[in-house]
C-alpha cells in the first residue's frame, strides 16, 4: 500500500520556489501589485485572512515542501516565511 | 488580568468561556468531548510511540488544566498529575479488534465530563494485531479546538519520526501562557472595541435567521453523520474557479453552501455560522488550546446576479469577518440580545478543512477519523480534505431537529448543488433538487394511473338508478324518494328542460335551496345533457345579475318566491310547473368531454369566476371515492353543503352513483350543531363532510358526542392537529383530509387522519388517480421533500378552465412542463412534500406567520385557548398591525371574560405565541360556505399600537427601551402597556437597569407597575426628578387597583425583595393595589433590625402609614408568611382591623431554630432562585459571589447586572433573616390563617400547616400542585390568584353583614434556608 502522501513526497518537485514568487502570489491573492508586498509588512495588515494564507501555504507544498502552515501562521510576514521556505528547500536539498 | 501562574491559576479566557458556561447548563452532555482516532497499519515502534506522545502531552499543557469554580469565578490550574498517559488496549482477541475498540471508544466518547473533578483528557492505544492499532485522543473541548488536535497530534508523529531517525524534532510546542497572554491582552485592547463595532455595525437591521429545520439549536447528545466523497471533476472544477477568480477554494464552497442553505430557507438572507481558526499572526498559533471562534456570515439572496459577483461578494464578507475574528461571538449574541434558546445568531455551520489533517508517521500507514468536534446544535457541513487531492462533505446533525435520511439528503443534494453551481453562469439555473429527487418527485409520487370508464356522470347515475329502483334515493324532512321516483321525475324534468332548448353545451341555473327538488333538478340538468350553474340567492343582486349576465344559462329552476329576481335573465322554471310525466322527446346524451357543472369562485380581484368541470373529471373523482372508501348501498351520506361550494357536487352524487341514500339536509342546518347532530342520530348518518372551522364548532356541541359514523370528511380549510385529535376524543369515525380546489374537480389528495395518525401538522396527502401534483420553484423545477414551493396540480381533474375569461384560463392553467401535451393548474397555495410523498399544504402563498422571526403554528394557539376551557370557539390569524408588523390576533368566543383568558394565556404558550390582540365576539363569521370569513373579522385594537408616538424626550427614551428590552420590531406608542407587550417581573428589572444607565435614574418598579405604559414611565421618570430609588425602597406598590377596594401588602420572603408577587398582584381579580413590603435593610446605610418583631412593628407602622383604616390584608411566602403573621399580631395589638391573612407555604419558627446553620451560600442560592433556575440542579456551580453573578451574567439574567450595593443588600438581608426567624417565638394571632401549601413539595419532612395550631383560630389549608419554590411562578399563580380573590372577597362580604374585624393570622415562616427571595 503506497501513503498518498507519500505519491506528494515522490512526486518530481517543481521549480524551487523564491521570495520573489511568493510575493507574487501573495499580491495575487490580495490582488495587489508586487511592489506592495514589503518584506517585514504584516501580511494581515495588508488583508490576508486564514483561508488565503493556508491557500498559499497549500499551494507551495504542491512542489512536495513539508510545509507546517502554524509555523507560517505565527509570523506572517514575507520575510518570515521566506525563513521557513527556504530551509525546508535546504533541507531537501 | 493577572497571567502569570501562581497558586490560584488563571481565570478561563473568552474563548473558553462560553463553552464552560454551556456545559455547566447541560452538564450530562458528553458532546463537550471532542475526538478522534487514528489507524495505524504497519510495524509501530511501540516504545518510540509511548515516548512520543508523552512528549507531546507534556507540551500541549492544555491537558492538564482543571477547571476551579472559584469565588471569584471559574479559574483553570494546571495540575500534572492529570495530564493523560497513554493507556495500552490489547483487544487483537476479538473477533473483530477494529469493531471492539470502536465499541470502546464509543464508550469513552459518550461519557460526560465534569471540567471540576474528571481529568480532561485520555490517550489509548488499542493493539488490534501486531501491525494494526488504533490510536484514539478524547480532549475537553476546554482544552482544545479542532486546530489544536492537528497540532498535537502532528507533534507526536513528529517526534516519532525523530526518534526513529536518531534526529531531533523540531522546537517543542508553546505553553499555555502564550495564550493566556494573548487573551488578556484582547480583552482591554482598542481592538475589541473596534471589533465590537463592526459587528454591531454588521448585523443592525438584525436578519430574521431560520436554519434547514425549525426548533431549538440545542445540542442533542449525540448526532447524526453522514457523508459523501465529492467526485475529482468537481473538485477540479473548484480548483480551476478557484485559480481563475483568485479566491481561495474553501470561501467558494462556503459561497455555494450559503445558496444552498437559501433555497431552503426561502428568506431573502441566510446566515451561516463559519469556525475561525482565530490562529494567523498569533503567537498562540502553534499552542494546543481552545481559540476557535464561529463567525456568523449574512449572505442576502440576489436574485438574478451572476455567479462571479455573488461569490466575490461573499469572499469580502468572509474576508472582513476574519479581520474581525478575534470577537467571540457569545459576546455578540449579548451584545445583539440573542437571548433564549430559540433565539438564533446564525444557522448552519460551513466548516471547511482544506489540508488533510492525518499525521504523517513514517513507515505507517494512518487513517483518520474524526468523531467529534463539540456540540452539535443544528447542523455542521464539514468539508474535509484528505489524502491526495480527496474531499469529503460530512453532515453532521442534531438528531432532535433532523433525521438520519434527512442527513443524508441533504449531503447528496448539497454535492449536487454545488457540481451544478461550478458548471453555471448564475447560481439561478442551479436546480435544489437532485436529479433522483426530481425524478423520484415527478414520477414515482405521482404515479397514479388507474384505469376509470369513460363515461358521463349522467351515465353513472342512470346505472345506479335502473340498478336498484326500489332502493331509498333521496331523504329530506321525513319524506323519501326511492330510485325509481327520482328516475321518472328528474328524466320529467329533463324533458321539459329539452324542451326549453338545454342541452349539451348550455347551462341550466338551479336556485333552489335544499330540498327533494334541488335533488331533481340537479339530476334532470344532467339528464338533460345540459351543466348545472347553481346560484345562492343570499348573494346580493349584483353579484347574480353579473353571474347571470355572463353565464347566460338556458333555464333557471328556483321557486316561484324568488322567481322575479331571475326572470330578467332566463327563462324560471318552478317546480309547480314542474312536469311528473316523461315527455315523449328523446333527452339529449352527453359525452365526456362536455361539462358537467359550473361553480362560481370569487376571484381575488372581486369579479367572480366561473369554473367549467367536465364530465370526465368529474367522474375520476367520484370514482375514486367509491371505490378508495368502499361506497355502496349501505351507506347513508349526508348533503348539508351550499350547492355553490363544490365539495356538495360528491355529497350530491356520490350516494346517487353508488346506490347509497342520499340525506338531505334542512336549509341552515348546515350552520347549526345542534341541528346536525340530531339529523346524524334520527337518519343514522354514515358519512358526513366539513370544513374544519365548522367541525371545532361541532365538535364542542353536547350532543355530538359519542356519535358513530363510519367516515368523516375534511377539506376546505388545513385541518388542524389538534383539531384531528379532538375529533377522535369526541366521535367515532374515519376522519380523512381532503385537499383541492374547484379547478381540479373538487379534491385531488387525501390523507387518512385516523385515531393513530401523529402526523403535524396534518397533511394533504397523497394524489388520486390519474393525478399529478407538483410543488416547484419559482423556476418550474420540482422541489426535494421538506422544501417549500408553489403548489401545481395535473391530471384528468382539471376544469376546462373559467367561463368566457380565456385570458384567466391561460394565466392558471398551463402548459405541463414535465408532461408534453397535458395542462397543469396553478394553486396558489404552498407546500412542500414529506419523504414518503405526503404533501404538506403551508398556506397561501400571500401570507407566511412569523411572529418575532419565529415561525408560529396557529393551530397550537387555538388548541391552547380552547384547553383553558374559557372558550367555546376560537379562529386565530396573523395580521399585521397599523405598523406593518405582524402580530397574532384571537377571536374568541363564549368568553366571560377576556381579561382572565389572557391571564392565562402566557402560561400555556411560550411568549411569542400569546395573541397580541384577544377579541371576543359573539360567533365566529362564516361564509356561505361554512368556511371562517377572515375578511369579516373585525379589525383588532392592538394594544396601543397604532397609538400616539413617543413626544418628550423621556417618552422616546423610554420607548426606545421598550423596544430594546422586549425585543419589539418596532418602538411601541405612548400608551403601549409594558406586560401587554409581552414583558415579565424580570425583564421589568433589566428595564429599570437599562434606564438608570440611559437616564442616571429610574423611578422605580413601583412606578413601573403602577403605571407600565411609556407614557406613564416617563412621567414618573421627569416627576421623580433627580431621585433615584430602584425598586428596592421598603414599600412599592406592585399594582393599582379599585381604590373602593382595601389593598394587599406582600411581605417579601427570605431574599428582600418583593418583586416576584408581581404576577400574582396582577392575576388578582377585582384588580385591587397590591403593595410589596422589602427589607429596609436591602439599603446598605440601614441597620439590621434586633429581631423579628421590630421588624413586624417597622412593616405595621409603614402599612398604616399609608392607609390609616382596615382591613388589612397581608400575605407573605416562607418568611414573608412568619411575618405576616407577625404583623397581623402586630395590627390586632394596636387594635386595628385585620382582613385576609395568607401564608404561601410559610411554617413557623419552632420548625427551623433546631435546623443546622444555613449554608454561607443561602442567599447566592436565592439569587439564583429568582432568576429562574434551580440551584440544585446546577451543581458545577460553585456557590460564590463571583461565580454566581458571572453564571447570571452569561445566562443573561438581569439580576446579573444588580449593582454591587443590591447584590450586598440582598446576600446581607438574607443572613440576616435567617437569624431572625431562628430567634423569633410567636404570639398568638385571633383569626385564621388562610395556607397555600406547596403540596408537591416537603416529603419526609415534618412540615406541615398543622404547626400554626398553637397560633391562630385556625387554619384553612388550599393544596396548590406546587413545589415550594415555584409557587410565585406563573403556573402555580394561576391556582392560587383566584382563590386568593375568592378569600379576600369573602372577607369583605362577612365585614358587611357582621362586622368582622380582625382577621385571621398568626402567620408563620417558611424554610429560612430556602432560596427564594
Amino acid at each position: 500500500m503506497i501513503d498518498p502522501t507519500e505519491i506528494r513526497r515522490l512526486a518530481e518537485p517543481r521549480e524551487s520556489l523564491t521570495m520573489d514568487g511568493m510575493r507574487r502570489d501573495i499580491a495575487a491573492m490580495l490582488h495587489e501589485d508586487p511592489s506592495e508586498i514589503g518584506e517585514a509588512d504584516s501580511l494581515l495588515d495588508l488583508g490576508l485572512d486564514s483561508m488565503r494564507a493556508m491557500n498559499l501555504v497549500l499551494g507551495w507544498s504542491e512542489g512536495g515542501l513539508d510545509l507546517e502552515f502554524s509555523e507560517f501562521a505565527e509570523d506572517p510576514t514575507l520575510a518570515g516565511w521566506w525563513t521557513i521556505v527556504a530551509r525546508q528547500q535546504a533541507q531537501r536539498g | 488580568m493577572a497571567v502569570s501562574p501562581d497558586s490560584s491559576g488563571w481565570p478561563l479566557t473568552e474563548a473558553q468561556s462560553g463553552l464552560w458556561y454551556a456545559q455547566r447548563l447541560d452538564p450530562a452532555n458528553p458532546l463537550f468531548n471532542t475526538g478522534q482516532y487514528i489507524e495505524l497499519v504497519g510495524a509501530l515502534d511501540l516504545d518510540a510511540f509511548r515516548s512520543a506522545v508523552t512528549t507531546a502531552v507534556e507540551e500541549a499543557e492544555a491537558l492538564a488544566l482543571r477547571v476551579v469554580d472559584a469565588a471569584e469565578g471559574p479559574r483553570q490550574l494546571l495540575e500534572p498529575s492529570r495530564r493523560p498517559r497513554l493507556e495500552v488496549v490489547d483487544v487483537s482477541g476479538a473477533a473483530d479488534p477494529l469493531a471492539a475498540a470502536e465499541a470502546d471508544i464509543a464508550r469513552d466518547m459518550a461519557t460526560p465530563i465534569d471540567p471540576t473533578r474528571d481529568p480532561l483528557a485520555a490517550e489509548r492505544l488499542f493493539m488490534l494485531g501486531p501491525q494494526r492499532f488504533v490510536w484514539q485522543q478524547r480532549i475537553h473541548h476546554l482544552a482544545i479546538d479542532g486546530y489544536g488536535m492537528i497540532l498535537l497530534t502532528q507533534r507526536a508523529a513528529d517526534l516519532y519520526n525523530a526518534r526513529r531517525r536518531g534526529t531531533t524534532a523540531g522546537p517543542a510546542l508553546p505553553g499555555l501562557d502564550v495564550v493566556l497572554a494573548e487573551d488578556a491582552a484582547y480583552r482591554g485592547s482598542d481592538k475589541r472595541q473596534a471589533d465590537a463595532a463592526y459587528w454591531r455595525e454588521t448585523f443592525a437591521g438584525q436578519p430574521e435567521v431560520v436554519s434547514l429545520a425549525a426548533g431549538a439549536p440545542v445540542s442533542a447528545f449525540g448526532f447524526h453523520r453522514r457523508a459523501v466523497e465529492i467526485d475529482a471533476a468537481t473538485i477540479a472544477r473548484l480548483h480551476g474557479l478557484a485559480r481563475e477568480s483568485s479566491i481561495p477554494w474553501p470561501d467558494l464552497l462556503t459561497a455555494f453552501c450559503a445558496a444552498y442553505v437559501q433555497r431552503h430557507t426561502g428568506t431573502p438572507e441566510v446566515v451561516l455560522g463559519v469556525p475561525h481558526m482565530g490562529r494567523l499572526g498569533s503567537k498562540a498559533a502553534r499552542v494546543p488550546a481552545m481559540l476557535m471562534n464561529v463567525l456568523p456570515l449574512r449572505v442576502a439572496q440576489q436574485p438574478g446576479v451572476t455567479r462571479a459577483d455573488f461569490l466575490a461578494s461573499v469572499a469580502r464578507s468572509l474576508m472582513k469577518a476574519r479581520r474581525h475574528g478575534r470577537y467571540r461571538s457569545e459576546q455578540l449574541r449579548r451584545d445583539l440580545k440573542l437571548i433564549g434558546r430559540q433565539r438564533r445568531l446564525h444557522g448552519p455551520l460551513v466548516n471547511v478543512l482544506p489540508f488533510d489533517e492525518t499525521p504523517r508517521f513514517e513507515g505507517l500507514h494512518a487513517r483518520l477519523e474524526v468523531l467529534s468536534a463539540g456540540p452539535v446544535d443544528d447542523i455542521t457541513f464539514t468539508f474535509r480534505a484528505h489524502g491526495a487531492g480527496g474531499l469529503r462533505l460530512e453532515i453532521d446533525a442534531n438528531p432532535d431537529l433532523y433525521s438520519a435520511d434527512e442527513a443524508l439528503a441533504h449531503a447528496r443534494r448539497l454535492d449536487a448543488f454545488i457540481a451544478g453551481a461550478l458548471a453555471a453562469e448564475r447560481l439561478d439555473e442551479v436546480p435544489t433538487a437532485t436529479p433522483e429527487e426530481a425524478r423520484r418527485h415527478l414520477v414515482e409520487m405521482n404515479a397514479t394511473a388507474h384505469e376509470v370508464p369513460d363515461v358521463t356522470l349522467t351515465a353513472l347515475v342512470e346505472a345506479a338508478m335502473r340498478r336498484t329502483p326500489d332502493a331509498p334515493a333521496v331523504r329530506f324532512e321525513g319524506v323519501e324518494l326511492s330510485y325509481a321516483e327520482l328516475e321518472r321525475r328528474s328524466a320529467a324534468l329533463a324533458g321539459a328542460l329539452t324542451d326549453a332548448g338545454a342541452g349539451p353545451d348550455s347551462l341550466v341555473a338551479v336556485a333552489l335551496p335544499r330540498s327533494l327538488e334541488l335533488i331533481v333538478a340537479l339530476v334532470a340538468v344532467l339528464r338533460a345533457g345540459a351543466a348545472y350553474l347553481p346560484l345562492d340567492l343570499a348573494h346580493p343582486d349584483e353579484r347574480l345579475a353579473r353571474i347571470l349576465g355572463s353565464a347566460k344559462p338556458r333555464v333557471v329552476l328556483a321557486r316561484e318566491a324568488d322567481a322575479g329576481r331571475l326572470r330578467p335573465y332566463a327563462t324560471v322554471l318552478v317546480p309547480e310547473a314542474w312536469p311528473t310525466e316523461i315527455g315523449a322527446a328523446p333527452l339529449r346524451v352527453p359525452v365526456p368531454d362536455d361539462a358537467a357543472y359550473v361553480i362560481y369562485t370569487s376571484g381575488s380581484t372581486g369579479e367572480p369566476k366561473g369554473v367549467v368541470v367536465g364530465h370526465r373529471a368529474i367522474v375520476n373523482r367520484l370514482e375514486w371515492m367509491r371505490e378508495h372508501y368502499g361506497i355502496g348501498p349501505g351507506e347513508r351520506i349526508v348533503q348539508k353543503t351550499p350547492a355553490t361550494f363544490d365539495v356538495s357536487v360528491w355529497e350530491f352524487f356520490l350516494p346517487l352513483i353508488a346506490g347509497a341514500v342520499l340525506v338531505v339536509a334542512p336549509p341552515e342546518a348546515h350552520r347549526d350543531p345542534l341541528a346536525l347532530a340530531r339529523l346524524f342520530r334520527a337518519e343514522k348518518v354514515t358519512t358526513a363532510h366539513f370544513v374544519p372551522s365548522m367541525l371545532a364548532a361541532f365538535l364542542a356541541e353536547p350532543m355530538a358526542r359519542g356519535l358513530e359514523l363510519r367516515q368523516v370528511f375534511c377539506s376546505g380549510e388545513e385541518l388542524p392537529a389538534d383539531l384531528r385529535d379532538r375529533f377522535h376524543r369526541t366521535l367515532s369515525a374515519e376522519l380523512h383530509n381532503l385537499y383541492g380546489p374547484t379547478e381540479a374537480a373538487v379534491d385531488v389528495s387525501y390523507w387518512p387522519a385516523g385515531p393513530d395518525d401523529r402526523a403535524r401538522p396534518v397533511p394533504i396527502g397523497f394524489p388520486v388517480w390519474n393525478t399529478r401534483l407538483y410543488v416547484l420553484d419559482e423556476a418550474m423545477r420540482p422541489q426535494p421533500p421538506g422544501v417549500p414551493g408553489h403548489l401545481f396540480l395535473a391530471g384528468v381533474q382539471l376544469a376546462h378552465g373559467y367561463l368566457g375569461r380565456p385570458d384567466l384560463t391561460a394565466e392558471r392553467f398551463l402548459a405541463d412542463p414535465f408532461v408534453p401535451g397535458e395542462r397543469m393548474y396553478r394553486s396558489g397555495d404552498l407546500a412542500y412534500y414529506r419523504p414518503d410523498g405526503a404533501v404538506v399544504f403551508l398556506g397561501r402563498s400571500d401570507h407566511q406567520i412569523k411572529i418575532r422571526g419565529l415561525r408560529v403554528e396557529l393551530g397550537e394557539i387555538e388548541a391552547a385557548i380552547m384547553q383553558s376551557g374559557l372558550a367555546r370557539q376560537c379562529a386565530v390569524v396573523a395580521s399585521r398591525d397599523a405598523a406593518g408588523t405582524q402580530r397574532i390576533v384571537a377571536y374568541v368566543v363564549g368568553v366571560e371574560d377576556v381579561a382572565v383568558l389572557r391571564e392565562r394565556l402566557p402560561a400555556r404558550l411560550p411568549d411569542y405565541m400569546v395573541p397580541s390582540a384577544l377579541v371576543a365576539l359573539d360567533a365566529l363569521p362564516v361564509t356561505a360556505n361554512g368556511k371562517l370569513d377572515r375578511a369579516a373579522l373585525p379589525a383588532p385594537e392592538f394594544s396601543g399600537s397604532g397609538g400616539r408616538p413617543p413626544e418628550t424626550p423621556s417618552e422616546k427614551r423610554v420607548a426606545a427601551l421598550f423596544r430594546e428590552v422586549l425585543g419589539l420590531d418596532d418602538e411601541p406608542a405612548a400608551e403601549d402597556d409594558f406586560f401587554t407587550l409581552g414583558g415579565d417581573s424580570l425583564q421589568a428589572v433589566a428595564l429599570l437597569l437599562r434606564l438608570r444607565e440611559a437616564a442616571g435614574r429610574d423611578p422605580g418598579l413601583a412606578a413601573l407597575f403602577a403605571a407600565p405604559s411609556v407614557a406613564g414611565l416617563a412621567g414618573a421618570l421627569d416627576e421623580q426628578g433627580a431621585r433615584a430609588d430602584f425598586g428596592l425602597e421598603p414599600l412599592v406598590r406592585l399594582t393599582e387597583g379599585d381604590p373602593a377596594l382595601p389593598p394587599l401588602f406582600a411581605i417579601h420572603p427570605a431574599g428582600g425583595l418583593s418583586w416576584c408577587y408581581g404576577g400574582l398582584a396582577r392575576a388578582l381579580a377585582p384588580r385591587r393595589s397590591v403593595y410589596g413590603l422589602q427589607a429596609p435593610a436591602l439599603s446598605p446605610d440601614k441597620p439590621l433590625p434586633p429581631n423579628l418583631e421590630t421588624l413586624a412593628a417597622d412593616y405595621a407602622r409603614r402599612i398604616r402609614a399609608l392607609r390609616s383604616t382596615g382591613p388589612y390584608h397581608l400575605l407573605g411566602w416562607s418568611v414573608g408568611g412568619i411575618l405576616a403573621q407577625a404583623v397581623a399580631v402586630e395590627l390586632r395589638r394596636q387594635g386595628a382591623e385585620v382582613g385576609v391573612v395568607a401564608l404561601l407555604d410559610a411554617y413557623p419558627s419552632d420548625c427551623w431554630r433546631a435546623e443546622p446553620e444555613p449554608a454561607p451560600d443561602a442567599a447566592l442560592k436565592a439569587l439564583l432562585a429568582i432568576a429562574g433556575h434551580d440551584p440544585d440542579r446546577l451543581p458545577g456551580l460553585a456557590l460564590s459571589r463571583a461565580s454566581v453573578v458571572a453564571f447570571l451574567r452569561a445566562s443573561d439574567s438581569p439580576l446579573g447586572t444588580l449593582s454591587d450595593t443590591a447584590l450586598d443588600g440582598v446576600v446581607r438581608v438574607v443572613a440576616g433573616n435567617n437569624r431572625l426567624v431562628r430567634g423569633h417565638h410567636h404570639a398568638r394571632y385571633d383569626g385564621p390563617l388562610t395556607f397555600f401549601r406547596a403540596a408537591l413539595d416537603h416529603e419526609g419532612r415534618d412540615l406541615t400547616p398543622a404547626k400554626w395550631a398553637a397560633y391562630a383560630d385556625h387554619i384553612d389549608v388550599v393544596d396548590i400542585a406546587s413545589l415550594h419554590a415555584h409557587l410565585t411562578g406563573r403556573e402555580a399563580t394561576m391556582t392560587i390568584a383566584p382563590a386568593l380573590g375568592a378569600a379576600l372577597e369573602a372577607c369583605e362580604q362577612s365585614r358587611k353583614t357582621s362586622c368582622a374585624t380582625m382577621a385571621c393570622a398568626d402567620a408563620s415562616p417558611s424554610s429560612p434556608e430556602r432560596a427564594e427571595a
